[in-house]
C-alpha cells in the first residue's frame, strides 16, 4: 500500500500516525529518494473522485507533506505550481492549510499572495454555510496574508476591501469575529476606503452592541469584553467613520439598558481619542448637547461619570497644539456652549441641578491649561457678581463651593508647591482675581457668624487650595491664612461638632508640607506661648494646643523645633518644687510619642539626639527621682513612667545595635552607677518608688533585639532572675508595679529565654500551680495573674508543654474556692490578648498556630465540663450543687475571654459545639455576667455577619437564639437580673444582622440555592411584637437600634419565598 | 418615569441639618483625641468597669422632637434621590410632641405632630410623602404614640384635601393595601438609617 493510501486510512482516527507518514515522505523528498512531483502525481487517482471527503483527504496528504518539509526546500517554481494547484482545489479540505503553509515561506511572492486572496474571495462566497472550523481556517489564512503580504493585499485595493467584507458578512462565532475584527481594522486604517466608507462601517457596526455572553466553562476563554474591545478599535479606527459612528452612537444613548449606554459611551470616548481634532471639533457641540442630558438625569452613577470623561476627552483633544488663547478656537466655541449653560444654572447654585453643572465645570476646566483659561475668563466674573447680590448664606456657600472646584482644577493644571516638574508656560488666569479671592474667602472665614460652620469650612477649604497652589500666593498671603487658622484654634470657642477646628488643624498640617517655615515662624511661637509653665487648675487648656502642635509637626524640620520647645518645657517642669498636676508633663510626653509614632524614626538623622535626651537623660532622672534626689515627684508617677517608657521603647527600637547593647547593659541600672541607685532585681531593700522604675526597665527591654541577651548583666543567671521576678510579683501590692513585673517576666520568658533554658520557666510554672496545696485549690489573685502571664509567654511561643499548661489552667477554674475560680476564668482573656509589650512590633515570639492550638485544646474541655455540671445540676441534691454554682459561669467567662481574642474564621468549624455554650452564656442574668454576655453578643454578631443565618439554622438554633436575644433586649427582666443599655443595644444589633444577612455573604450570586422559605419566618411575628415594646426603651441608643432591627425584620423577612433578581 | 413636577428644588447641605450633639465622652472635652491612643496603665484584671455606670443606666432619655426628626429626615423624596431633610420637606421646628390627654396628668399617651412642606405648592406627591412619614413613624414609635401628619398651612394648593386624606384612618389603611403604593413607600424608606 502506498504512503498516500495508508495516510488516508489513518488520518481520521490517528493524527499522530498520519503526521509521521507525511514526515517520512518529506524526509525522502529532501534526501532525494523520491520526488515531489511523484507525490503530487500519486494523488491523481483520488483527486477527481466524486466523494469530497476522499478528495479532501488526498489534498490534506499533500499539505501534510509540505508542512513537514524544511522551509528552504521548495524552489520558487515549485511554490508557484503548488499554489496554483491548491488555489484550484481551494474548496477541498486541507487546501487552505496548505496555502497557509506556503505563504509563510520566504520564496512566496506578492503575486502569489494576490492570487491566493483572489481565489479565497471568489470561491468562498458561501463561506457562512460552512462549519465554524473551516471558516476559522479561511480567516486565519487571510489574517496571515494580511500580516506577511500586506503590501500586495493593499495593492488589490477595492477588490480585497470588498472581498474581505463579503466573506465575513453574517459571521456570528465569537472566535471567528475576534480574527475578523482585527483583519478589518487593518483594512480600515491602511486601505484607501473613501469609496466604501459606509459599507465598511456597516460591516462592523452591525455587531454593536455586543450582547455575547460566554457559555459556562467556555474553553476558548473569549469574554464579551474582548469582543467589545476589538469592535471598539474598528469603530474608532478612522475619522472617515465619524459621520456614521457619532450620530449612531449618540442614538444608542436612547436605549433603556444601562449596559448598552455604557458601551456606546466607551466607544464614543475611543472615537474622540482616535479621530483627529478637526473631526472631533465638528461633532463636539452635538455630543455636548446629548451628554448633558445623561449627566443631568443620570440613571446610574457610572453613566454620568463616563459622560463627564467624554466631555473631558473632547476638551483635551481640542486643546492639542493650541498655544495661544483666542475666542475663535474650536475649543473656545465648544467651551462657550458649555459655560453658557453653566452660568445660567449657577445663578441659583444651591439648587439640585447646580451640582451636575459643577461636575461639568470641574472636568472640562481640569482638562488643559488652555481650557482652564477660557473657562476662568467666562465663569469667574459672573460668580463674583452673583456673590455680591446673593441674598442668603446658603447661596453664597454654594458659590464658594463652585470656586473651590475651579481651584481644584487649577491644582490639577498648575500643580502644588511641592509638585516637581511639569511647569506650565502660561500664566495662571486666577492671578487676575487673586486679591478678590483673598478678600472674599478671608471675609467668609473670619467675618461670618460663628454658627455658620459649614460656610466657614467651605471658605477654609478654598483658602487652603489657593495656599498650596503652585506660584499663586506670596508668602505673606499664605502667612495671613496661617494666622487666621491660629486665631480659630487659639481664640475661638468650639461650635457644634467642632468641624471648623478639625479642618483648621488639617489645613495647618497641609500647609506645613508645602511651607514649613511659615508654620515654624507663625504658628509655633503663637501656640507655644499659650502653653502654661505648669498645670494650674481644672481645665487642661493646653491639651488642644498640644494636640494641634502634634498634628502639624510630622515634617522633619518642624518636628525638631517641636521637640526642642517641648523638651525644654519638660526640663523646666522637672526642676520645679511645685510642678502642679502630673497630667501636664504626661501630656507633653504623649505629644512627642504621638508624633514619633507618625514618623519613621529609624530614618531620622536626629534620632541619636532624641535617644540621648530621652532614653539616657530622662532614665537617669527617673533613677534619681526614685531615690528621692529630685526636686519633685513627677518621675515617680506610674502614668508618667508608662508614657515615658513607651517613648523610650520606640526610640530603642529605632537606634543602632551598638546603642541597643548600651541599653542592654543599663536595663536595670538606668545609666547610673551603683552608688547612686540600686537596680531593682536582687536589691536588698526597695522602696515603692524604686520598684516603679521597673516600668521603664520593662519598656527598654521590650525594644531590644534578641541578640542583646548576653549583654544584660542580670540575665547571666536566668533561673535566679525569673524566680526573683515571680516572688516580687506575687508580693507586690501596687497595680502598676505588679503589672510591670508580670509583663517583664512574660517578656523574658517569651523573647529572651533560649530554647534549652525553657525548662526553667516550665518548672517555675509547675511550682506556682503546686503552691496552692492539694484540696481545695486556693491561690491569691496575684499568684493567679503571675501564672497566667507566665502561661501567655509559653503559649505564644508554643512551648512543648503548652497542652499541659492549658489543662492546668482549666483545672484552676474548677476549684471549689470561688475567688480562685473566678479570677482564673478572667485570666483566659490575657493569654492571647493584645499587649503593647509582648507584641509583634517588639519582636515577641508569636507562633502562627498558637491561637488555633489554644482554641482546639481548650474548647472541647470547657464544653464537656459544662455538660458535666449541667447533668450534676439535674440529679444531685440541692446542697451538693450549691458549692458548685460558680463553676458554670466561670467556664463561660473563660470562654468569652478566649473568643474575644480569636478570629472568627477559627471559630466556625467548632460552631456546633460552641453555639450551645454561647446560648447558655446569654442565659446568665446577673450584673457580674454583663462582660461575658457582651463578649458573647460580639462573637455572635461577627458569626452572623460573616456567615449569615444559614450556619445557625444548620445547627438548629435559630428559634432558641432569637428568644434569648429578645430576652436580652428587655428592660424589666426580674429581680437580680440586669440588662445594661449596651447589652440591649448589642442584642438588637444581632437581631438586625440576622435579618440583613439571610444569605451567607460568601455565597456567589450564581451558585445561590433555589429560593426557599427564610428560617426566620416562624419567629417573625414574635420578634416584631417584642420589638414594639423595646421601641419605648428609656435609652435613645437602644431605641435607635430597635427601630433599625424592627425595620430590617419588616423589610427583610419576607412571607413569600425570596425572588431572584 | 413620569415627568418630574419640580426638576430643580433647592437643597440644604447635609452638614447644616439639625443634629443631636452627643455629650462628649470625657470631661476633658473632645480634645481627648491623640491622648486617648495611649491607655492609662489600667487597673488591670479588676475587670475593667464598663462605661455605663449605674447613674447612666438610670438616666432616662425621653423621645423628643430631634429623635422624631432623625427618624423621618432620612426618608428619600419619591421624585429625587434626596432626603426629605435636605429638601426641607420636614424640619425640626415643624415637629411637636404633646400629651394626647392634657387633662389626665399621668397618661402616657402622646401625640406627635409633623407638618410637611412640599417643595412646590401643586405637588401631587404630597400625599405619598405624608403617607411615607406616617408609615415610618408607625413602624418606629411605641404604641402609646398617636401620629398626626399634616401639610403645613399655606404651602399646598389642595392642602385641606390632602390633610383629610392623611387623617382618615380608613383611607390610610386602604392605601397601605395598595401594592404599587407600598412599593413606592418601601423605596422611599430604603435610605432610612
Amino acid at each position: 500500500m502506498s504512503a498516500l493510501q495508508t495516510f488516508m486510512l489513518v488520518v481520521d482516527h490517528d493524527k499522530e500516525e498520519a503526521k509521521r507518514i507525511a514526515e517520512g515522505i518529506a524526509q525522502d523528498i529532501e534526501n532525494k529518494k523520491t520526488k515531489l512531483i511523484d507525490t503530487v502525481q500519486s494523488l491523481g487517482e483520488y483527486i477527481n473522485d466524486e466523494d469530497p471527503i476522499l478528495r479532501g483527504k488526498a489534498v490534506s496528504y499533500l499539505t501534510a507533506v509540505i508542512q513537514a518539509l524544511s522551509p528552504k526546500y521548495l524552489s520558487r517554481q515549485q511554490i508557484q505550481v503548488l499554489t496554483t494547484f491548491f488555489c484550484d482545489r481551494i474548496e477541498d479540505g486541507g487546501a487552505v492549510a496548505g496555502l497557509e503553509a506556503l505563504q509563510g515561506l520566504d520564496r512566496f511572492n506578492r503575486l502569489l499572495a494576490s492570487q491566493v486572496a483572489q481565489a479565497l474571495f471568489s470561491n468562498f462566497q458561501d463561506l457562512q454555510s460552512r462549519s465554524q472550523s473551516q471558516r476559522f481556517q479561511v480567516y486565519q489564512l487571510l489574517n496571515e496574508l494580511m500580516s506577511t503580504h500586506r503590501e500586495a493585499m493593499r495593492n488589490m485595493g477595492d477588490i480585497s476591501l470588498l472581498g474581505v467584507v463579503d466573506i465575513m458578512t453574517g459571521e456570528k462565532d465569537p472566535r471567528n469575529l475576534m480574527v475578523v475584527f482585527s483583519i478589518l481594522k487593518v483594512v480600515m486604517v491602511e486601505w484607501d476606503i473613501s469609496n466604501h466608507v459606509e459599507t465598511l462601517f456597516d460591516s462592523v457596526y452591525n455587531y454593536f452592541p455586543i450582547t455575547f455572553r460566554p457559555p459556562p466553562n467556555d474553553p476558548y476563554g473569549i469574554t464579551a469584553q474582548d469582543l467589545k474591545g476589538r469592535l471598539q478599535d474598528c469603530i474608532s479606527s478612522t475619522r472617515y467613520f465619524a459621520p456614521h459612528a457619532i450620530p449612531a452612537l449618540l442614538d444608542k444613548l436612547d436605549s433603556t439598558s444601562p449596559n448598552v449606554k455604557k458601551d456606546a459611551l466607551n466607544t464614543l470616548i475611543a472615537c474622540i481619542n482616535s479621530y483627529d481634532p478637526d473631526t472631533v471639533s465638528k461633532y463636539s457641540i452635538t455630543i455636548w448637547e446629548t451628554l448633558k442630558f445623561e449627566i443631568l438625569n443620570a440613571q446610574e452613577e457610572f453613566l454620568s461619570e463616563t459622560s463627564l470623561e467624554a466631555l473631558k476627552a473632547i476638551t483635551q483633544r481640542l486643546s492639542e497644539g493650541v498655544t495661544e488663547v483666542s475666542q475663535e478656537l474650536p475649543l473656545a466655541l465648544y467651551l462657550k456652549a458649555i459655560t453658557k449653560e453653566c452660568n445660567e444654572q449657577l445663578q441659583e447654585p444651591q439648587n439640585k441641578q447646580a451640582k451636575p453643572f459643577q461636575q461639568i465645570l470641574s472636568c472640562v476646566s481640569s482638562a488643559s491649561a488652555v481650557s482652564f483659561i477660557l473657562i476662568v475668563q467666562t465663569v469667574v466674573a459672573p460668580i463674583f457678581t452673583i456673590y455680591q447680590e446673593a441674598d442668603g448664606i446658603v447661596k453664597q456657600r454654594a458659590l464658594l463651593e463652585t470656586l473651590n472646584i475651579l481651584f481644584e482644577a487649577a491644582t490639577d493644571v498648575f500643580g502644588q508647591w511641592t509638585t516637581r516638574g511639569g511647569e506650565i508656560a502660561v500664566e495662571n488666569p486666577l492671578l487676575e482675581f487673586k486679591d478678590q479671592f483673598s478678600e472674599i474667602f478671608g471675609q467668609a472665614l473670619m467675618g461670618a457668624a460663628k454658627e455658620e460652620v459649614s460656610f466657614r469650612v467651605t471658605a477654609l477649604k478654598g483658602f487652603l487650595r489657593l495656599s498650596i497652589l503652585r506660584d499663586f500666593f506670596q508668602e505673606n498671603e499664605i502667612g495671613l491664612f496661617v494666622q487666621y487658622l491660629d486665631e480659630i484654634l487659639l481664640k475661638e470657642e468650639s461650635v457644634g461638632r467642632n468641624d471648623l477646628k478639625k479642618e483648621a488643624i488639617a489645613a495647618l498640617a497641609e500647609v506645613s508640607k508645602h511651607k514649613p517655615r511659615l508654620i515654624m515662624d507663625i504658628t509655633f511661637p503663637a501656640f507655644v506661648a499659650t502653653l502654661p509653665e505648669e498645670d494650674e487648675g481644672l481645665d487642661a487648656l493646653y491639651l488642644p494646643t498640644l494636640e494641634t502642635l502634634a498634628q502639624i509637626s510630622v515634617e522633619r524640620d518642624i518636628f525638631e523645633t517641636l521637640f526642642r520647645r517641648l523638651f525644654s518645657k519638660l526640663t523646666i517642669l522637672l526642676q520645679k518644687e511645685q510642678p502642679g498636676s502630673v497630667a501636664y508633663p504626661r501630656a507633653i510626653l504623649m505629644t512627642l510619642l504621638y508624633v514619633m509614632q507618625q514618623r519613621n524614626m529609624g530614618q531620622d538623622q536626629s534620632v541619636d539626639l532624641y535617644f540621648d535626651k530621652i532614653v539616657v537623660g530622662l532614665c537617669r532622672d527617673v533613677a534619681a527621682s526614685s531615690s528621692g534626689k529630685a526636686k519633685n515627684r513627677i518621675l515617680t508617677d506610674p502614668t508618667v513612667l508608662d508614657t515615658l517608657g513607651r517613648l523610650c521603647n520606640l526610640l530603642v527600637r529605632s537606634v543602632s545595635i551598638e546603642k541597643q547593647e548600651q541599653v542592654a547593659e543599663n536595663v536595670y541600672s538606668l545609666f547610673t552607677t551603683n552608688e547612686d541607685f540600686a537596680p531593682v532585681p536582687f536589691a536588698q531593700t526597695t522602696s515603692a518608688d524604686q520598684e516603679r522604675t521597673l516600668i521603664i526597665s520593662t519598656y527598654l527591654l521590650a525594644g531590644l533585639s534578641m541578640d542583646c541577651t548576653n549583654r544584660i548583666p542580670q540575665a547571666s543567671d536566668m533561673s535566679a532572675l525569673l524566680s526573683e521576678l515571680v516572688s516580687r510579683s506575687i508580693s507586690s501590692t501596687e497595680p502598676a508595679t505588679h503589672q510591670a513585673y508580670l509583663r517583664h517576666l512574660a517578656l523574658l520568658v517569651n523573647k529572651f529565654l533560649s530554647k534549652q533554658d525553657l525548662p526553667i520557666a516550665e518548672k517555675l510554672f509547675d511550682s506556682l500551680i503546686e503552691s496552692s496545696g492539694a484540696e481545695p485549690q486556693t491561690l491569691s489573685p496575684a499568684t493567679i495573674r503571675t501564672i497566667f502571664w507566665l502561661s501567655k509567654a509559653l503559649v505564644l511561643r508554643l512551648a512543648p508543654t503548652t497542652t499541659h499548661v492549658l489543662t492546668s489552667l482549666l483545672a484552676l477554674i474548677s476549684s471549689p474556692d470561688q475567688q480562685t475560680s473566678t479570677t482564673a476564668a478572667q485570666g483566659f482573656a490575657i493569654l492571647l490578648g493584645e499587649d503593647d509589650i509582648i507584641s509583634p512590633t517588639n519582636g515577641a515570639t508569636i507562633r502562627l498556630l498558637c491561637r488555633q492550638r489554644l482554641f482546639t485544646t481548650v474548647i472541647p474541655l470547657i464544653s464537656s465540663r459544662i455538660r458535666e455540671v449541667n447533668i450534676a445540676g439535674t440529679d444531685d441534691s440541692a446542697t451538693a450543687t450549691k458549692a458548685q454554682d460558680h463553676i458554670k459561669p466561670a467556664h463561660l467567662t473563660a470562654l468569652a475571654g478566649i473568643l474575644s481574642t480569636i478570629p472568627t474564621a477559627l471559630v466556625m468549624p467548632e460552631l456546633p459545639t460552641l453555639l450551645p455554650l454561647l446560648l447558655q452564656s446569654l442565659d446568665l442574668q446577673t450584673a457580674d455576667s454583663i462582660a461575658v454576655r457582651t463578649a458573647t453578643l460580639d462573637t455572635l454578631a461577627v458569626i452572623i455577619r460573616d456567615n449569615g443565618v444559614v450556619v445557625i439554622d444548620q445547627c438548629g438554633h435559630v428559634s432558641s437564639l432569637v428568644t434569648r436575644l429578645l430576652k436580652t433586649t428587655a428592660t424589666n427582666v426580674g429581680p437580680g437580673a440586669v440588662n445594661s443599655p449596651r447589652l440591649r443595644a448589642d442584642a438588637l444589633r444581632c437581631l438586625n444582622l440576622l435579618a440583613t444577612h439571610q444569605t451567607s455573604a460568601g455565597a456567589d450570586a450564581t451558585t445561590r440555592a433555589p429560593p426557599s422559605i427564610s428560617p426566620l419566618l416562624p419567629v417573625k411575628n414574635q420578634v416584631l411584637r417584642s420589638l414594639r415594646a423595646v421601641l419605648d426603651d428609656p435609652k435613645r441608643d437602644v431605641r435607635k437600634a430597635a427601630v433599625d432591627a424592627r425595620g430590617a425584620w419588616l423589610r427583610g423577612v419576607d412571607d413569600a419565598p425570596e425572588e431572584d433578581d | 418615569m413620569a415627568e418630574m413636577q419640580n426638576e430643580n428644588p433647592t437643597i440644604l447641605n447635609a452638614a447644616d441639618l439639625p443634629t443631636r450633639l452627643r455629650p462628649t465622652a470625657t470631661p476633658k472635652g473632645e480634645y481627648a483625641g491623640i491622648f486617648t491612643s495611649v491607655p492609662l496603665p489600667a487597673d488591670f484584671l479588676e475587670s475593667a468597669p464598663t462605661s455605663d455606670s449605674e447613674d447612666d443606666n438610670l438616666l432616662e432619655e425621653p423621645i423628643d422632637e430631634q429623635e422624631i426628626y432623625d427618624l423621618i429626615s432620612s426618608i428619600s423624596d419619591p421624585e429625587h434621590p434626596i432626603s426629605l431633610g435636605e429638601l426641607a420637606v420636614v424640619s425640626l421646628p415643624d415637629i411637636s410632641i404633646k400629651p394626647t390627654l392634657p387633662d389626665v396628668p399621668g397618661s402616657p399617651l402622646q401625640t406627635v405632630t409633623v407638618l410637611i412642606t412640599p417643595t412646590i405648592t401643586h405637588c401631587s406627591l404630597a400625599t405619598v410623602i405624608g403617607l411615607g412619614v406616617r408609615v415610618r413613624l408607625e413602624q418606629s414609635l411605641p404604641s402609646r404614640f398617636r401620629m398626626n401628619v399634616r401639610i403645613k398651612e399655606g404651602t399646598h394648593s389642595t392642602g385641606d384635601e390632602v390633610n383629610k386624606q392623611l387623617a382618615d384612618k380608613e383611607r390610610v389603611a386602604a392605601a397601605l393595601e395598595n401594592g404599587a403604593l407600598m412599593g413606592v413607600i418601601a423605596k422611599m424608606m430604603e435610605t432610612c438609617h
